[in-house]
């Protein structure tokens, strides 16, 4: 394990501790460490078992995922600014989600919105990969991806204004927006498997991926076949975005702002910036939802909101230096 | 160790290489020249595996290359393209670790002893043992070009084929090169390596052969292969009295 990897399970570590002591309601620091040890009143055993631990692990468990997602779309497309949300990966899944609630979907099988939302995040990241595939640059790309976003979402008010109950637009800022509040182990558990999956292909990507930084063609000369690489991220990614987006909705720029900010300490090497990738974005989902959490406002902000407004100027900067690097 | 038969390939509707034959043997370093658009560098993607050949077949020692996976391929045959992208700023050594990709797919820092010496050794001959640990996108185009060589180099495949390693560097490095790629070949190498300087060809390489809108036209010793007839009506040039080439009038 690198210097950098360890660090940032450790940060991790800390903040998960942090967020069992964060919270509305008053638990006291040795409260808190009783109830984690199993000790202490069932009231407060709930409040952090319960509540708190299961939020704090979605939180992370969603963020590494689009870190992990982010680094290896970057790596595929050699564009730091590639991520599910902001390529309409995301929009597409939560378009799939949505789409598998309001047909009844979910009623019939609690992994319905979790498959549909994955097949959504499939059918976007490929169409990105046959655009990139045919030479498409990197503005193309983005075009495509905002393409992918706007037409997801109208597709998801077109769902919403054929949909029978009110309730629904409420749902839609929440897929929207994405949040992890009141989340379970259960929604934890439901995730887990694509999320154990997508990653494993994601990482068995990895050499490729180094191999892929000469070109296609020097690539499949030194072995690496680049059509089987492709398969793994975008199957990978598919899994981890959809999976995500099922437990949390859309949040975005967290799997562009992790990599770039990992890619120097692991020498500019697509295989070794996923693994720190996906701690990074975790702990910042994490920090974020802590943040939301204690911040004094009226109604909870949404986590995705909180997540883009320090994603989104952090995405125009670098998008400033690449067009000053590139022209 | 490499065998081409009837070789044809087309690209975008166009026959850019017609029908193309040569046999290599191990040992042999052969320069492949002629003109610009003469097919050179799609026959040497075609054997790298990367252009798919149309009619005829490829022998890469012993085994017909079609029926190679891409990893067998690579264990048997380096390829050094034109064009050389890399993305990202990723360090020296491992760029050059890539050149094992097939023996050993991890990093610089992750290949072994022997993947490591293999590297260190590669970049020595390429004259960039000092470049190691720096960024690749810091490098001059020059430097560039001889750790691309030195990937090349730390392949242990028994065929190198190279397209125009020449560009970009200066005039020792460019002597420096051949003199490395003829030790390769002196060591059991079979090296193919397309260039535009006829001097330095017909300087190092035994043997040339000599393209022409995608066929071959002449493939022999230097003195042979750049006759009067052949430099004039393929290269459009001739030789003057003072031993300089010159465009024919």
């Amino acid at each position: 394990m690198s210097r950098v990897t360890l660090i940032l399970a450790l940060m991790a570590g800390f903040l998960f501790a942090a967020s069992a002591l964060a919270g509305t309601a008053p638990v006291s620091l040795g409260e808190c460490l009783a109830a984690l040890a199993g000790q202490g009143d069932a009231a407060t055993q709930a409040i952090v078992w319960e509540i708190r631990l299961p939020r704090a692990a979605a939180a992370f468990v969603v963020g590494a995922a689009l870190g992990l997602a982010g680094a290896g779309l970057q790596g595929l497309l050699q564009n730091p600014l590639a991520e599910p949300g902001v390529l309409g990966v995301s929009a597409f899944s939560a378009l799939g989600a949505v789409i598998a609630i309001f047909f009844g979907l979910a009623a019939v099988s609690s992994i319905a919105v979790p498959a549909a939302a994955i097949l959504g995040a499939g059918v976007a990241t490929l169409l990105l990969v046959l655009a990139a595939v045919r030479g498409a640059g990197s503005v193309t790309l983005l075009l495509v991806g905002i393409g992918l976003s706007s037409f997801a979402g109208a597709l998801m008010s077109l769902a919403l204004n054929l949909a029978p109950n009110p309730y629904s637009l409420s749902d839609l800022v929440n897929w929207m927006m994405g949040s992890v509040a009141n989340r379970s182990w259960a929604d934890i558990v439901l995730a887990a498997p694509a999320l154990a999956i997508g990653g494993a292909l994601v990482l068995f990507a990895g050499p490729g991926l180094r191999a892929l930084s000469l070109g296609d063609e020097t690539a499949a000369s030194l072995g690496a076949d680049p059509k089987r690489t492709r398969l793994l991220v975008i199957g990978g990614t598919s899994l981890l975005a959809g999976a995500s987006v099922a437990t949390a909705g859309t949040i975005g720029f967290v799997g562009i702002v992790a990599p770039h900010v990992i890619r120097p300490f692991v020498r500019h090497d697509p295989q070794r910036l996923l693994i720190p990738s996906a701690l990074l974005a975790g702990i910042v989902l994490l920090a974020a939802d802590l943040a939301v959490r204690v911040l004094p406002f009226q109604q909870e902000l949404k986590l995705g909101v909180a997540a883009a407004l320090v994603g989104g100027p952090v995405f125009i900067w670098i998008a400033a230096r690449l067009g000053r690097s590139s022209s | 160790m490499i065998s081409v038969s009837g070789l044809s390939v087309s690209l975008a509707g166009r026959r850019v290489v017609d029908g193309v034959s040569f046999d290599m043997t191990a040992g042999e370093f052969v320069a492949l020249t002629g003109p610009n658009g003469a097919g050179k560098s799609t026959a040497l993607k075609a054997m790298a595996g990367v252009a798919a050949a149309e009619a005829g077949e490829i022998m890469i020692g012993g085994a017909r290359a079609g029926s190679l996976n891409a990893l067998e391929r690579a264990r048997r045959l380096a390829w050094l393209p034109q064009s050389r992208p890399v993305a990202w700023n990723l360090r020296v050594e491992d760029v050059v670790a890539l050149g094992r990709f097939a023996q050993s797919p991890g990093a610089y820092d992750r290949l072994g002893d022997e993947g490591r010496r293999a590297v260190d050794t590669a970049l020595a001959k390429a004259d960039a043992g000092h470049l190691a640990g720096r960024a690749f996108q810091a490098l001059s185009g020059g430097e560039q070009a001889r750790v691309h060589l030195a990937r090349l180099l730390a392949s242990p495949a028994p065929c190198l084929l190279l397209d125009e390693p020449c560009a970009a560097l200066d005039i020792a490095h460019q002597l420096s090169l051949m003199e490395t790629l003829g030790a390769e070949a002196a060591s059991g190498r079979a090296v193919m390596v397309v260039l535009h300087d006829l001097e330095l060809a017909a300087r190092f390489c035994p043997r040339v052969i000599v393209m022409d809108q995608g066929r071959v036209v002449a493939d022999g010793a230097p003195a042979e292969a750049f006759s009067a007839v052949n430099l004039a009506r393929v290269f459009g040039v001739q030789r003057a009295p003072s031993g300089q080439l010159q465009r024919s009038p």
